[in-house]
This record gives structure tokens, sequence and C-alpha cells, in this order.
């Protein structure tokens, strides 16, 4: 079972390859649409600039080639998963992003957790003991959090638990300098976590509440639940064996899905936190026409997204033992 | 040792002026070793060596890391640095420099005059986007022995001396940059220099950490152990951080200025005053000068008279400014280059009935509603205190008819259309002005820097030979008081002329914690060394 898993992963990304492919051609071209490039940003930034400084700069980042040459060349570095060479900040791409997943991941992994945890709970809750008191309150909760903007929400939790309680530290991932042991810098890091994870989890956790309380409304419904309740089977089993496992489904479908749109929420939340991650890197590098870092960054989103969407589906087996894997390569 | 006390003295003196206007300050107290103080800026620097960018938070780190050749006292008037003196020859094309003989680099390597030939030379002139104007006429350095520099003119240039602090003309180490691609040596971001702080870590989005220099040649200092700049995208968050005192520094721009004033108001958060007197930031309107409307002189000076400059500076920047007269900044009265004697006054009583005047004399005359012209108003991408500024200019300049169109454009695109396809009516910007007009004023309205392919220059395309000649003139005077009255005339014409509209001289001040002392001792102040900087507790 779990060798036919893996092999199904395998698959699954393998035919994510052409998508990738096409999605670098067209983000290639797509970025150089916009006017300016890196050499005027560059000197913009300086306020002064010589002619020779300028051609300087475009001669060392090869925006003197022609447009063909520059995709060439970077489509041959592609191969090689060379991403190139970051004009802003004079270092490779490659090690520029991975020394930034690393707080993403942490960001989301954290975020998905919460959110998804507290969105199954509180809406199961919610469907368990609908048209009661507790369950309109969650409801009202969870409309309140899918309208409230996140930059808002991020910026009244410092207010609270930063300025007015001073329980955690208004912005960053780390105290800077302070030599720490491994388990005081791994507290230190999650002291930061706190308030970045909780804000950026609010908004998903109100969606994810909302579809779970449905889907379990409707799975409660169903003549199967009626026939366990029927056979005498306690209202806690019916509950956790019968309807939650079936009503679970949509809630993962979606969180596969917003894996690549919790990386745009996260640009919001990694900029009010100053937390150093990808997202804040590729909104700063569009700004700095750093065309190879945002190129780099797209790739990796892309694969990030085929890649999670084979695992959900690989989840949904675990979850569900009915649905079988199948690689439409053997199967059509 | 003499040298120090020189210093140190002209600092007493400065702190004693700046303590009796202000009344409020602190009892300075005696220094203290130790601590390391916080600052945060924006955004994130491309590079840390500022012979080769001169962006704003480079020039912010890297003048803890290098110096140079002198500093400047808060007349701007020159004082020992890396040289110890200085004599210019009577024809004024000889500037003989004696250097310091106990300085080494963060490596351990001496400093030489090696290093001076090397950096202004062979880096700085040619690499630093100011190189240029700063060393203009330099062609070439002698150095008869590792301790002497003979720099060579090609006619005498006053601004020079004004140009060789650590901010504008750093000195970087030959042994590490001679025979390498400057921009791609690695030592660009693992900067090695002779200045009071060296180089720790970077770690991108988040901090550069400097530590102490333990061999730095001015005895027992720094005080700092050391300085973290934090990088943080959110303003809002950047302010909070000042209010609960993880932050000991935001500079001007970091913080916008309303919450600057809030901030100020907290027991213990400051705004001191001054540190931008060798920089004299000024902000404009740039106009085009070359497509109609504003090709008639008087449709620019009825735009200089329609805007209230008072209000603007208190409503708009919260006082964080000065109105401005002309080009060159009342700033640099010190050093006799402003006036305001015989330059037209866009703010007196009356001064939108002679902006209506003057646009019918133009023929704009008003219509049925009462517009005479419609433009479009390019903001500046610099925030959003700027585009309040371009709502104001909007509704001020609806009052003698002109109807203006805002546009936001994001700061690539700004560049391309205003500074390289000229495609723009009327735009708002800054420049720094420096130390000398010829060094930071020259290039808006002197006809050499119309480039397409350089930015910030002469966007407005304004072209006069008289201002030229006038320009060039100051480059080549000797003279300091015939410079300054050249200067005078180049104020008075050019206000006359409007090819752009000066609106305020800029505060750049820095908000601060009050542990923190001695914040500004120089007129270029947080974009100083810090060796002087020392915190309580």
């Amino acid at each position: 079972m779990w060798l036919a898993r893996l092999r199904y992963v395998f698959n699954r990304v393998l035919h994510g390859l052409p998508i990738i492919f096409a999605i670098v051609i067209v983000n290639f071209f797509l970025v150089r649409l916009a006017p300016g490039d890196a050499a005027q940003v560059l000197a913009g930034e300086s306020g002064a600039a010589t002619e020779e400084y300028m051609r300087q700069i475009r001669e060392q980042f090869g925006l003197d080639q022609p447009l063909y040459v520059q995709f060439l060349s970077y489509m041959k570095n592609l191969l090689f998963f060379d991403l190139g060479y970051s004009f802003r900040h004079g270092r490779e791409v490659s090690s520029l992003i991975f020394e930034r997943l690393g707080a993403t991941a942490l960001l989301m992994g954290a975020s998905m957790v919460l959110s998804v945890g507290f969105g199954i709970l509180l809406g199961a809750i919610a469907a368990i003991k609908d048209r009661t008191f507790l369950s309109n309150m969650i409801m009202i909760l969870a409309i309140v959090s899918y309208a409230t903007p996140l930059f808002w929400v991020g910026l009244m939790l410092i207010i609270v638990f930063s300025l007015n309680l001073g329980w955690f530290p208004t912005s960053g991932i780390a105290t800077i300098g302070a030599p720490l042991g491994f388990w005081d810098s791994a507290l230190d890091v999650a002291h930061h976590l706190v308030l970045p994870a909780l804000s950026l989890s609010f908004f998903y956790m109100a969606l994810y509440t909302r579809l779970m309380r449905a889907s379990m409304l409707e799975t409660l419904g169903q003549d199967f639940i009626k026939t366990a309740h029927a056979k005498g089977i306690s209202e806690g089993q019916v509950v956790r064996k019968h309807a939650l496992r079936n009503a679970i489904m949509p809630v993962l479908t979606m969180a596969g899905v917003q894996v690549s749109a919790m990386l745009g929420g996260s640009v919001i939340i990694e900029s009010v936190f100053g937390w150093p991650g990808l997202g804040l890197l590729a909104f700063e590098s569009l700004f700095a026409r750093d065309l190879n870092l945002l190129l780099g960054i797209f790739f990796l989103s892309s694969i990030l997204v085929v890649v999670t969407n084979a695992i959900v589906d690989v989840i949904y087996t675990i979850v569900d033992p009915r649905i079988q894997l199948r690689s439409n390569t053997r199967n059509g | 040792m003499f040298t120090m006390r020189r210093r140190a003295l002209c600092k007493a003196v400065v702190a004693s002026l700046a303590s009796a206007a202000m009344l409020a300050l602190p009892v300075s107290a005696e220094p203290k070793r130790g601590g390391t103080v916080v600052i945060t800026s924006t955004p994130e620097p491309p590079i840390l060596t500022n012979a080769l960018s001169s962006a704003p938070v480079t020039n912010e780190v890297a003048t803890k890391i290098f110096d140079g050749l002198l500093e400047y006292d808060m007349d701007l008037n020159p004082l020992p640095s890396l040289a110890t003196s200085w004599e210019v020859s009577d024809d004024g094309k000889t500037v003989t420099f004696n250097l310091r003989d106990d300085v080494t680099w963060h490596d351990g390597e001496p400093f030489t005059s090696a290093d001076v030939q090397f950096s202004l030379m062979e880096v700085v002139k040619s690499h630093h986007p100011r190189g240029n104007s700063n060393l203009g006429p330099l062609e070439s350095i002698d150095t008869p022995d590792d301790h002497t520099a003979v720099f060579h003119l090609e006619h005498p240039y006053v601004p020079l001396m004004r140009a060789l602090s650590s901010l504008e003309a750093p000195i970087i180490p030959r042994h590490i940059y001679e025979g390498t691609d400057f921009r791609n040596n690695p030592a660009v971001n693992d900067p090695i220099g002779t200045g009071p702080f060296k180089f720790v870590e970077w770690e991108k989005g988040n901090y550069i950490r400097l530590e102490r220099n333990d061999d730095y040649w001015r005895d027992g200092m720094p005080y700092l152990d050391g300085i973290i700049f934090r990088f943080i995208a959110d303003a809002a968050t950047r302010a909070a951080g000042i209010e609960s005192g993880e932050i000991d520094i935001a500079t001007f721009g970091a913080i916008n200025p309303v919450e600057m004033r809030r901030l100020e108001t907290l027991p213990d958060i400051s705004i001191t005053p001054g540190g931008y007197e060798g920089i004299t930031p000024m902000m404009l309107l740039e106009l085009n000068n070359k497509r109609a409307p504003f090709d008639d002189k008087r449709v620019r000076q009825a735009v200089a008279y329609a805007i209230d400059r008072q209000f603007l500076t208190d409503r708009i920047w919260y006082g964080f400014g000065t109105p401005a007269v002309g080009p060159i900044s009342s700033a640099l009265e010190g050093s006799g280059a402003f006036t305001d004697e015989g330059v037209i006054d866009f703010t007196v009583e009356d001064r939108l009935d002679i902006a209506r005047n003057l646009l019918d004399e133009a023929g704009y005359t008003p219509d049925e509603n009462g517009v005479r012209m419609q433009i479009v108003h390019d903001v500046g991408p610099f925030g959003e205190d700027w585009r309040r500024m371009g709502e104001y200019i909007k509704q001020a300049l609806s009052k003698v008819g002109i109807q203006v169109e805002l546009r936001n454009r994001d700061y690539p695109t700004f560049v391309r259309k205003v500074h390289n396809e000229y495609d723009f009516d009327m735009t708002s910007s800054w420049y720094i002005g420096m130390a000398d007009p010829t060094l930071g004023v020259q290039r808006n309205t002197w006809s050499e820097t119309i480039n397409p392919k350089v930015p910030y220059g002469n966007a407005s395309r304004y072209d006069n030979p008289e201002t030229d000649a006038l320009w060039e003139a100051a480059q080549t005077e000797a003279d300091p008081e015939k410079r300054n009255e050249i200067f005078h005339d180049l104020q008075r014409q050019l206000v006359e002329d409007s090819p752009l509209v000066w609106l305020m001289e800029m505060n750049l001040v820095a908000v601060n914690n009050d542990r923190v002392h001695n914040m500004i001792t120089s007129p270029l102040g947080i974009r100083d060394g810090l060796y002087d900087m020392w915190v309580s507790e």
C-alpha cells in the first residue's frame, strides 16, 4: 500500500513537469512586460547615476542582451537547476530562496495545522450543536474573521499582545545576536511565531469552519448515519467514526488547493510581522524588478502546488480507504 | 592627540549650541562603554559597500564600516579622519594629504596611501553614482610614501574638500579589490573596512549585525559593542517596535511623519534635531519644460505661486521641513552659498491672483467650469505621504484653474516614464543637495545632465545657456566668495525661470529611544560612523 502511494506521488509529479515547464515559459515573458529594469531601480535608489554606472550594471546582469538570448540561457541554466543570480541581492537565487524557505514553511505549516485543526473542530461542533447559542457564536466568529483584512488582524494582535500586554515580540523570527542553546532558541522562535501564525490562520480557520459545518450537516442527514443510530451505536461513536471521516474530505481538498493561496496571504503577514520568509522576498523582488529571483520563487511555488496536491490525494486514501490511487498512465 | 581634541572640542561646541537651542535636552552624562543599538531602516540595502552604490540604506550601514579621508563639522568645514592634515597649493590644483600611520583594516592588514589612490581613482570616481561630480577634475593621486597622498586636479575644485566623507568617498581595501571584478567581489557584501564597526552577518530580509572594532584607531572608541540594522516591511510594525523598546532608532522614512509625532509624545522617545546638514535634501515638483503647458515660464511660475509651502510643510509633512526658497537650501547658509535676496517670493499675500494673471497672460483662460488646463501629476512613488501631497497639490492648483489628474505608478515604471521617456507633465520628487550646490543641485538644471540613459539627472530638460555658464563657472572658481556670488545668481535666475518648483527643505530626522546618547554629532547624523554614540540602561 505504501509503495503504491509512493509510486503514485512520483507519477503525479512526473505529470506535473510539463505544467511546470509551461509555467516557467509564460512567467519568463510575463515578468518582462513590466516597464523598467533592475538597473534603473538600482540607479534610482542611488538618487543619481553616471552612464558608465548604468552600463556596468546592465552588462553584469546580461540585461543588454536580446530577449531570446536571455531566454535561452535561462532555460539552459534551469535544466541544471541553476536558478540564476539575483540582480539586487548579488547572490545565487537558489541559496536565497532556500535560506528563506524554512521561515515560510514554518509559518505556513503552523498556520495550516491551526486553521485546519480548529476549523474542523469548530465546524463539527457547530454542526452537531446546530441551532444552539454555541453554534451561532461559532458562525458569527467565523464570519467576522473571514471578513477582517489580514493586515488589520496582525496589527491588532501586535497592539494588544505586544504593546499593551507585552507577552510577545512585535516582529522578527528570533532574538538577534543572542547565543542560545538548541531548545532555548527553538522556544525563542516559537515565541516569535505565535502572533504571525495566529493571524494567518484566522482567515483560513473561518473558511474551514464554514465548510466543515456544511459538510458535517449534510453527512449527519444521510441514511448510513441513521442506520448507525438504529444499530444502537453511541452518539460519540457515530460522530467520530462515521460522520467526521466522511465530512472531512471537502476541507482537505480545500486545504490542498489553498497552499498556494496561503503563500499569497503570507506576503501580508510576513510584511506586518517582519517575518523573513519567501512571500516578502517575492514582493520586494517584484518592485526591484529582480526578475531572476521572482522567476525562481514562481518556479518553486509551482512545484510546491503540484507536490502538495499529490500529497493531499494520498491523505484521502488514508482518511477514506475506499478511495483508490490510480495513475492515469496505466488505467487511463 | 591634537586632532582628537579638535574634534571633541568642536562637538562640545555643537552640543552646547544644540542644548542652548533646545533647553529640553537631558543633561549629558559621561559616555559609557557597552550595549547594542538596534536601528530600523527601509528598504533593505542592495549591497553593503557604498563605494559602489549610494542607495540611502547602503550608506547608513557602510559608513560604520568604512572611513573617509575627512569628516565635517556642522558648518561643513573639514575635520581630520584618515587624513590628519592637508595642504592646498596656491593654484588650487594640488592637495597634499598626510595620513594616519596607526590604522589597520578589519582583516589586520595595514592601511596605506595606496588604498587611498586605489579607492578614489579606480573605484569611487568611475563606480560611485556621484563619483564623477564629487571627484570631477581629479586626474591622479601620487603616493610618495605610505602615509602621504598627493591629489592632482585639472583645475581648482572647491567642492572636492566637501566630498571626502565616508558617505561620499569611502576608502576601501586595495589588497582585497585590486584586479577583481569589483561588483562581483564577495567583499561587496562581506565588507572589510577601517571603521569603528566590523561586519558580522547579514540575514537577508531580517537584519545586519555589526560588532565593535576593538582595534579602531580612535582610542577608547566606539562606545557601543555593536549595531543591529533591522528590516521590517510594514511601517506600522516598525513604529510598534520603537514603542515597545525593541528598536532604538528609526531613520526618517521608516516611520510615517504622523506616527513620528505620536511617538514623540511618549515618555522615553524623542526626535533629535539635525543630522542632515551635509545632505541638504530638497523636495520639489519636476515640470516637463519641453512640452505644453510647462514650456511657458508664466505657467511654471503660476504653479509655484499656487502652492502654499507653509501649509504643505505643516499639514502634509507634520513640520518635518522648512518651506523652500529656491534650489539652494538654506542649510547652506553657513558656507554662504544660500541667499534669498532678490529671489522671487512665492509666498506673498496675493499669490493666487498673481498666478491667475500669469495664466491669463499665457493665454490659458478659464472655460465655463473655471478650468484653464488639464494636466497629469505622476506622484513620486516614495510612500503614502507623497500620495497625500499629490492630493493637496491637486486641490491647490484647482484654485487657479489647473485641473490635475493624479497617477500612481510603481517605482521602476515611474523611473522609466519620467527619466527615460520623459513622458510626464509634472512629478513630485526629492534630491540630495549634498554639502555644495555643484555636487548635488547642479544636476537638476544643468543641460549637460540631460541624459535619458541616466535617471535622476535633469528630467525637466531645462536648457538655458546663461545658467549653464554659471554652473560651469562655479566648478572652476577657486575663490569661495566669488563662488558664493555665482550661487546667489543661480538661485535668483533659476527661481525666476522656475523650471522646477522647489517646495520644502526636508528635515531627515530620526526617532530614537532616550537611552541613546550622542544621536547627532555630525552633519551626516546617523549616516556617520556613530563611534561616539553610547547607551544608558
